[in-house]
């Protein structure tokens, strides 16, 4: 009986020592991390930022080296790890041979989930023999994208802790959405000429998509695409959102602009960028900040928070650094990022 | 008309001509005969100012040749070169009109007097009905005819000829052979290139003999067409016949 | 001879045409009588009761670039047809020298380095007279080869050069932000096209033109071998480097608002040369006319056809590509 019980517990500890269970990614691929993930490698951006935030010393690098604009976000032993380049489908500029220097334990890439990045990290799989995980990177599925990526990692704790945060903020943005009584006509505008823009159910604008707001370019099709400027005057958009600081300069003293309805109410933002972009890209879960700075300029009356409070709050949670008040202002305090 | 004095001439860092001295009158009309890359071709251009002289010099009308600018060059001889692949479909007469170009200011375009003259040319040549057809689309004796007359255009004192002759049917041989006599009676200067001995003999007043970039003789044809030039030149045998009327002809000894 | 008039008739005419047609039409509906009215008050001078957007669309926005696109398509079409000439070959295009690709180098690097509209266009242009400047430079010191092929190869070799630049940039920036602002810059288009963007490039079209129109008899003596041309006494090195600044010119002004456009530069001037012959005199303003209407025409399509912008460098391949095949055939022998 005895010889039973102790066969039976050392199966149980091999099991343990040798494995981990399969676990199946998003993309539907089986996934067999070991037993103790030590260090994970992040293959883009939004990736960089989930393994970060859930257990920052677990990560091998950052896929771009920090700029020093950047770099004051973050506890400083982490701001300087080393630039290993993307893996992630949109331009490779990693070295494989360098993913396996950094003694990775686990590989993951946070954003898109379909056959051709499957295959991708499949191939990556094999090549190196270390396990690939793809995760959906979509604002909703932050959540649950946070629990699985801490029970692939084995740091379910803090990952729950941050999965359960951000869905109360997503609810408290969905909430205050729906109270809201004026949905404004939202344009946002990217590349330095303002003209480019996301269509319906382009990952550009998923942020406005979240928020229920009006896109003013939903009729194009999904994606990034150019439009001519009639096309935005007949649209006629009430708000203007942009991550250009030269087009935001621009639009003021442009004549072309001047007759559209937001610039004319004043009504031109533009979103801050460090040490993340807050809207549209990095597409990762980042964007929370976007949409708690959208909200407030497309409902003020419903979305009456204490922008300040949020920034803290998320930087203290995802970058492991609170913002002094100083950086707080130069975020905040930086011409059209909020109204006057 | 034209003075060269002991001319060196060739390409930038490789001379292959030297010692040239001979001297061309107005309305004379001399033949250089010389063997393949014997440096006629060279030595006209040289005469042409299109290469630098390597030595001695080369004078129009008393005037240094490199003292004058391309226009100036231009006004005064007129170049026939050998043979002309035509790569664009301008007409004859456009073709010829270019002639007078370095009559033109750079900004100018040719008038009504430039198209008179051109058209006055081309049917002195025989080619008139040709004045609207493509270059491209004439046969290659006609198209040296319109090099003549393009040159011609110029209204130049001296016309070099580069083996003008070079495949043509006799009959259009004969045709430019005596052009070259009438124009030579007219005034102008000639000098042309040949290969073939009685060209000298029928159509010009003065032969120069060319080889390996050397002027072997520079004489009347009579003087300097002999079997022993001739056979210095060429290395074949031949005999040179007199006919009736003081004329002569040159005729091979086939072995 | 009155059939190359009739040519040039129809052509003016066709012009005209699409350039009223072009003003009618766009996304923001404005009607005709609404845009005689605005011209008219305009030319007179007095006070119009339009709607203030109508103003704007017709005066800032689709007035500027129609202008815009006849500009550069005279302009790449004029270019085109001289270099065809100069280089005696149809297969040229205003590229040869690399005239495109430098100025696609400066505005790549202006978005890589996140500058403002004006700095890349401002690049742009500097990066075109730049390339050209270093072919010319360096294929100008090959002695002892045909000047023409010197350049041409010359052109391949630092065409390909930049060009290699270009796609390691590409490969450095960000994937999210600049690289799609590079690939749109380097598909071409007219939407972005602002006043000041045509008040800058037209005198500089012009400029590089009046040279071409004051010396287009001496032009059609570059199409004979080098010597001949000397001999009738047109200084050729200089006019050859005086055509190539001027066509450098044109086109890096054209291109540095506009982007990369193919096809106009190549196409054109083989339409023309088919309906009036290879005399530049006649050649050069029809070129200029249909290179206006053709790509006035597809600008047109680009911005009406659907909600979003079409890139025009995609149409003009797309009629290009089977017209020119065509023509090609068409043609006889000779050009």
């Amino acid at each position: 009986m005895s010889r039973f019980f102790v066969l039976t517990l050392l199966t149980f500890l091999g099991k343990a020592c040798f494995a981990q269970s399969a676990a199946v990614d998003a993309s539907g691929r089986e996934i067999r991390p070991p037993a103790k993930v030590e260090r994970v490698y992040a293959a883009g951006p939004p990736a960089s930022l989930l393994v970060f935030a859930i257990a920052p010393d677990k990560l091998t690098g950052w896929t771009r080296a920090m700029r020093p604009n950047e770099v004051e976000f973050f506890p400083e032993r982490y701001a300087n790890l080393p630039e290993l380049g993307r893996l992630t489908g949109r331009g490779n500029t990693a070295n494989v041979e360098m993913v396996l220097n950094a003694k990775t334990g686990l590989i993951v890439d946070v954003g898109s989930t379909g056959p051709t990045l499957a295959s991708l990290a499949s191939q990556v799989q094999e090549q190196t023999r270390i396990p690939y995980a793809l995760f959906d990177g979509s604002i909703e599925s932050t959540p649950a994208t946070l629990r699985a990526l801490g029970r692939l990692m084995g740091n379910e704790a803090p990952a729950e802790k941050l999965a359960a945060w951000y869905e109360r903020e997503l609810g408290d943005l969905k909430q205050r959405v729906s109270r809201a009584k004026e949905h404004p006509l939202v344009y946002y505008g990217r590349s330095a000429s303002g003209l480019q823009t996301g269509g319906k159910g382009s990952i550009n604008v998923e942020a406005l998509e979240v928020l229920g707001a009006r896109n003013a370019a939903a009729e194009a099709r999904a994606g990034l695409v150019t439009v001519s400027f009639e096309q935005v005057l007949l649209w006629n958009p009430e708000v203007i959102l942009t991550t250009d600081p030269n087009f935001w300069k621009s639009v003021w003293t442009d004549s072309r602009w001047r007759a559209v309805s937001a610039v004319e109410q004043n009504r031109v933002y533009l979103s801050p960028h460090l040490p993340f972009g807050w809207f549209d890209f990095p597409p990762g879960a980042n964007r929370l900040l976007g949409l708690w700075w959208a909200g407030k300029l497309l409902y003020p009356q419903v979305f009456d928070v204490d922008l300040r409070a949020k920034v803290t709050e998320f930087h203290r949670l995802f970058y492991h650094r609170e913002p002094t008040a100083a950086q707080l202002d130069a975020l905040l305090g930086e011409p059209g990022v909020l109204p006057k | 008309m034209l003075q060269i004095d002991q001319l060196a001439f060739g390409f930038p860092g490789r001379t292959i001509g030297r010692d040239v001295s001979f001297s061309l009158a107005a309305g004379e009309a001399m033949c250089v005969l010389g063997p393949n890359g014997g440096g006629k071709t060279t030595l006209f251009r040289t005469i042409l100012g299109l290469l630098e002289p390597h030595g001695g010099s080369i004078a129009l009308d008393g005037v240094a040749l490199g003292s004058l600018s391309r226009s100036e060059v231009a006004r005064r001889i007129g170049y026939v070169p050998q043979g002309h692949s035509a790569y664009f479909a301008f007409t004859v007469l456009d073709f010829v009109l270019m002639g007078r170009t370095a009559h033109l200011g750079v900004f100018s375009v040719p008038g009504r007097k430039d198209r008179e003259l051109a058209a006055r040319v081309l049917e002195s040549l025989g080619i008139g009905h040709l004045s609207h057809r493509p270059v491209t689309q004439i046969s290659g004796g006609e198209r040296q005819l319109a090099l003549v007359a393009r040159a011609l255009a110029q209204e130049p004192g001296l016309l070099v000829l580069d083996e003008p002759t070079a495949s043509l049917d006799f009959g259009n041989q004969v045709r430019v052979l005596e052009k070259i006599l009438a124009l030579a009676a007219g005034g102008i200067s000639i000098l042309f290139a040949t290969h073939d001995p009685d060209h000298a003999f029928l159509a010009s007043q003065r032969v120069l003999l060319l080889a390996e970039g050397r002027a072997l003789e520079v004489g009347a044809p009579t003087e300097v067409i002999r079997p022993d030039s001739l056979q210095r030149l060429y290395g074949v045998s031949v005999e040179v016949l007199p006919l009736a009327g003081g004329r002569h002809t040159c005729l091979p000894a086939l072995r | 001879m009155t059939s190359r008039s009739i040519s040039y008739v129809v052509a003016a005419g066709a012009l005209v045409a699409l350039t009223a047609l072009a003003f009618a039409v766009g996304r923001y509906p404005v009607s005709l009588s609404e845009i005689v009215s605005l011209l008219a008050s305009k030319i007179t001078g007095s006070v119009n009761t339009l709607p203030p957007n109508v103003e704007t669309v017709v005066m800032q926005v689709r007035g500027p670039r129609v202008l815009a696109a006849l500009v550069v398509g005279a302009a790449l079409a004029a270019a085109g047809t001289a270099y065809q000439g100069m280089f005696r070959n149809p297969l040229v295009s205003p590229d040869i020298l690399g005239v495109s690709t430098g100025a696609a180098l400066g505005a790549v690097l202006a978005i890589f380095l996140s500058l403002n509209v004006i700095s890349i266009q401002l690049f742009a242009f500097g990066g075109g007279l730049a390339a050209v400047g270093l072919v010319y430079w360096i294929g100008s010191r090959l002695r002892g080869h045909d000047p023409l092929l010197a350049l041409v190869l010359t052109g391949v070799v630092i065409g390909t050069l930049l060009g290699s630049v270009i796609a390691l940039l590409k490969y450095l920036a960000d994937p999210y932000n600049q690289l799609p602002a590079i690939t749109y810059w380097l598909l071409g288009s007219l939407a972005a096209i602002a006043p000041r963007d045509l008040a800058a490039a037209a005198p500089l079209a012009l400029a590089g033109l009046a040279p071409m129109l004051l010396l287009r008899w001496r032009m059609n003596l570059l199409a004979l071998p080098d010597d001949e041309a000397r001999a009738l006494g047109v200084d050729t090195r200089r006019l050859r480097a005086l055509i190539v600044a001027a066509a450098t010119l044109m086109t890096a002004a054209a291109v540095a608002v506009s982007g990369i456009i193919g096809w106009v530069g190549l196409l054109i001037p083989h339409a023309a040369r088919l309906l009036v012959g290879p005399d530049f005199g006649r050649l050069l303003p029809l070129a200029m006319l249909l290179g206006a209407a053709f790509l006035l025409g597809v600008d047109t399509l680009c911005r009406t056809l659907v909600t979003i912008e079409i890139p025009p460098g995609v149409l003009t391949a797309l009629i290009g590509t089977p017209a020119f095949l065509w023509l090609f055939a068409l043609a006889r022998r000779s050009w």
